[in-house]
């Protein structure tokens, strides 16, 4: 039976006139990768901070491991995780020394401290390391390092905020794997990114954010479902009369067509079938074509299509 | 004690900066100390001395014994160029001729053209043998009046100049009759302050700031170490700092003045703890308004080396100008310095005014803490870092 580890009841976070969260709700349930996406400024950080009760709310109740959140929960917090998009170590500590710093927040025991750090070193794979200086560490290192300090106390709840910004394929390939490690082990995971293939490789269930509110929430596939867009045809095709662009138009599912650049671009939504009657119309009126090929909508198109194609260009 | 423990951690990248201003100052110290330790020894001096004899009498004979007795005799060719030569290139200090007729101007009394000399103008040598020939001629005239035979009172009066009085050198004694806190050992606590300064400053504001960066701090807010914990951590290890500081230093002045405090000598180590709580507390102030490191070290120049001139740390109070001193009455270091001056017996001592430099400083430290606590407040209030996110969020939208 699943439990529910956060549950975030009609949030409302106001900066005088600006509301910076609206009316949020949102359930987490325990084991679950929930993926925390919207565009800079839709609420996503602040949404956090109110959670680890770092920033007082006006309005709403914030629910972890079925006891209320305040500042002073510090029975709460002994069962959290943070790591933080930028990399938060001592420069003047050695990356054993950060990690028992960090943990020794949390495990006041010597012996058991000791033994989860050297976990988390292994976990981190940062062994041949561990009398380094973050200053001597590669980008991918520090990530792993950032990580090594959140996790070491082995909290039941872990959130990640933008863990992989700048780090090379391999280091960010490790650090999801090692997430989802994290998760079958038994932690939730709260993960905010704006990589959507990321969040698409490892989150259970995901909520889009803006302007303060929550705009959707579901697994990928839910939330795929969501957009009018189901499917896009692309056929490579050098002239198409445009009686014959309106006959595919007119096609069952077929919401929008678009020829230019010797490409035929028809956008389905829903239907099954949608390919073949389109080919079925070409060789009708016997056109020849180069390449087909249909895609499938990404967690991307999800994510522009709900929240807009607007540039967003402050930070929260 | 993690935050605590890390503190320490993070002074290790400073430690190697601290250690040389200790190194040098005790260095100094030594150096100054072992100076002022062979000025206590006292020694005449003897002055090399060409004596030409034109008189050639037992009377000038017996005079030139006299000399000869607390100077060197030096000879050398009787001739004015010889002469002058020696005296140039400081073979001689001075040149004396017993001019003919000595012994008999002498018995009668007459003092008029005894001797001729040469000598360099403006040396002390004119003085010291002037004199030493005027109370020689004075001393024997002196036995002559009494009725002595002329024999009898050159006799006489060579005894008599032949007594020297014992001299001792002792250090400044103060009026309580506490001969451990000598000039020299307060010249240790007078250049302290610039020490303290350099070193706390540097040491805890940077540990402050690094503790308390945006990021480090969000992360152990997070934690479950409780907001007043860490607070006194932080507190402890700076304190603890200070303390260890200040005690090195005062483990240093009984070594370099192998004697144990004693008498008026506590109210300079109470000084110097007042001014290193002082200083910590302005490292505190510093910290609070984050300064980056190369800030930090400018910071602590400007203020180490500014109270260091204002305050008469490194010039004497006395040499300042009224308008220098009307400014430095505003920084803790002055009312440091007038303490340890008036300890020291350099200015008058009035222990009520000791009290209340002490107060003056316990003062200063109260307001920085009082103006950190408000940093603070507006720094990391509510309102603060509204207007932060206000901002971001209105260009946005």
């Amino acid at each position: 039976m699943e439990n529910t580890v956060i549950k975030i009841n009609n949030l409302v976070k106001r900066y005088g006139d600006l509301i910076a969260l609206d009316h949020l709700d949102l359930e987490i349930k325990q084991g679950e990768i929930f993926g925390l996406l919207g565009p800079n400024g839709s609420g996503k950080t602040t949404t956090i901070n109110c959670l680890l009760s770092l920033l007082a709310f006006d309005k709403g109740d914030i629910e972890i491991f079925g006891k209320k959140m305040t500042p002073v929960s510090y029975d709460i917090k002994k069962d959290i995780g943070v790591i933080m998009q930028n990399v938060t170590v001592f420069d003047e500590l050695t990356v054993y020394e950060n990690i028992d710093y960090f943990c020794g927040l949390y495990i006041k025991d010597k012996a058991k401290r000791r033994e989860y750090v050297e976990e988390a070193i292994k976990f981190v794979e940062l062994g041949d390391f561990r009398k380094f200086y973050p200053k001597k560490l590669s980008g991918g290192l520090l990530r792993r390092l950032n990580i090594a300090c959140g996790i070491a106390h082995k909290p039941k709840l872990i959130i990640l905020d933008e863990p992989t910004v700048a780090v090379d394929p391999q280091s960010r390939n490790r650090i999801l794997e090692g997430i989802q490690e994290l998760n079958r082990n038994g932690a939730t995971v709260i993960y905010t990114s704006h990589y959507m293939e990321e969040v698409e490789q490892i989150c259970t269930r995901i909520a889009i954010m803006d302007k303060g509110r929550k705009v959707a929430e579901g697994t990928k596939d839910e939330l795929k479902r969501m957009i009018k867009n189901t499917e896009t045809i692309t056929i490579e095709i050098l002239d198409v009369p445009d009686n014959i662009v309106k006959e595919i138009a007119s096609l069952p599912h077929v919401y929008d067509t678009d020829l230019s650049n010797g490409k035929l671009t028809v956008y389905c939504s829903g239907g099954k079938h949608n390919l073949i009657r389109v080919l079925e119309v070409l060789q009708k009126n016997e056109l020849s074509f180069g390449r087909v090929y249909t895609e499938l909508p990404t967690l991307n198109d999800v994510f522009l299509e709900i929240t807009g194609k607007a540039l967003r260009d402050k930070e929260e | 004690m993690q935050v605590f423990k890390a503190m320490f951690k993070v002074m290790r990248s400073r430690l190697p900066s601290a250690l040389i201003y200790i190194v040098c100052f005790f260095a100094i110290s030594a150096i100054i100390a072992n100076a002022s330790t062979n000025d206590n020894k006292f020694e005449a001096k003897r002055l090399d001395i060409s004596i030409f004899d034109e008189d050639d009498t037992p009377e000038s004979h017996a005079l030139a014994e006299i000399i000869k007795k607390s100077n060197d005799i030096v000879e050398i060719e009787k001739d004015k160029d010889t002469i002058l030569d020696s005296l140039y290139y400081r073979r001689i200090d001075y040149a004396l001729i017993i001019n003919k007729g000595y012994a008999d101007k002498l018995r009668a009394g007459e003092t008029a053209e005894l001797f001729s000399s040469y000598h360099l103008d403006e040396s002390f040598s004119v003085v010291y043998m002037g004199q030493f020939l005027d109370e020689y001629v004075s001393t024997v005239k002196a036995y002559l009046s009494m009725g002595e035979a002329f024999d009898e009172a050159v006799a006489n009066a060579e005894d008599a100049m032949s007594q020297n009085a014992e001299v001792n050198m002792l250090s400044r004694i103060d009026k309580g009759g506490n001969s451990h806190f000598s000039v020299d050992f307060a010249g240790y606590f007078q250049y302290m302050p610039y020490i303290l300064v350099s070193i706390i400053i540097s040491v805890v504001s940077l540990v402050l700031v690094t503790m308390n960066k945006k990021d480090i701090r969000y992360r152990t807010n997070c934690s479950c170490l409780k907001e007043s914990s860490y607070t006194f951590q932080l507190f402890l290890g700076s304190f603890l700092f200070v303390f260890i500081i200040w005690l090195l230093f005062m483990i240093g002045g009984m070594i370099l003045n192998k004697e144990f405090y004693t008498g008026r000598a506590w109210y300079a180590v109470l000084n110097s703890f007042i001014f290193a709580v002082v200083v910590g507390t302005m490292a505190v102030l510093v910290a609070s308004f984050e300064p980056k490191d190369n800030v930090l070290n400018l910071i602590t120049q400007v203020l180490g080396l500014g109270m260091s001139f204002f305050c008469g740390i490194f010039i004497p109070v006395e040499v300042l100008s009224d308008k220098v001193l009307s400014v430095a009455r505003f920084l803790p270091a002055y009312w440091y310095v007038r303490a340890n001056n008036m300890i020291a017996d350099i200015t008058q001592f009035s222990l009520n005014e000791v009290i209340q430099c002490y107060l003056i400083q316990l003062g200063f430290a109260a307001a920085m803490v009082i103006i950190t606590l408000l940093v603070r407040k507006v720094k990391y209030s509510g309102a603060a870092i509204g207007t932060a996110v206000k901002k971001a969020a209105a260009a946005e939208h």
